[in-house]
């Protein structure tokens, strides 16, 4: 499995609350987020748009930092 | 064109209503949403041909905010 990170811009534990209920949604995907640092870590083999596109339905800008 | 007050949980500040109602408000259909965060709602004035209170609950679903077609 690849681990990814993700800046999501959230702002607020509403946020990070929206992206854990999303990322739940999926099923198969470990993850992690740090609040404070606008983090989100995925481990998953799905590809980064997808995982991109999923992030971005919580409604904040999401950039791609690269596997970790 | 119909109106629906939709129950909205897990939203914690302005920021969450906002980026709420900018989504939403942007969906075929919908004409205009007012969201609430002390009454954890959402009120939508919709065209049925596009939205209902169905559609309207699982897109505020979709983007992580629990939510029931009735508030
Ligand atoms: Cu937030
Ligand atoms: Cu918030």
């Amino acid at each position: 499995m690849t681990k990814h990170e993700f800046e999501v811009a959230m702002t607020c534990e509403g946020c990070s609350g929206a992206v854990t209920r999303i990322l739940n949604k999926l099923g198969d995907v470990k993850f992690e987020i740090d609040l404070p640092n606008k983090l989100v870590w995925i481990e998953s083999d799905k590809d980064v748009d997808f995982l991109t596109e999923t992030l971005k339905k919580c409604g904040k800008d999401v950039k791609y930092n690269g596997t970790k | 064109l119909s109106s629906v007050s939709l129950g909205v949980e897990g939203m914690t500040c302005g920021s969450c209503v906002q980026s709420i109602e900018q989504r939403i408000g942007t969906l075929p259909g919908v004409i205009h949403i007012k969201v609430s965060l002390e009454q954890k709602n959402a009120t939508v004035l919709f065209d049925q041909s596009h939205q209902s209170p169905e559609s309207l609950s699982e897109a505020i679903e979709d983007m992580g905010f629990e939510s029931s077609p009735s508030a």
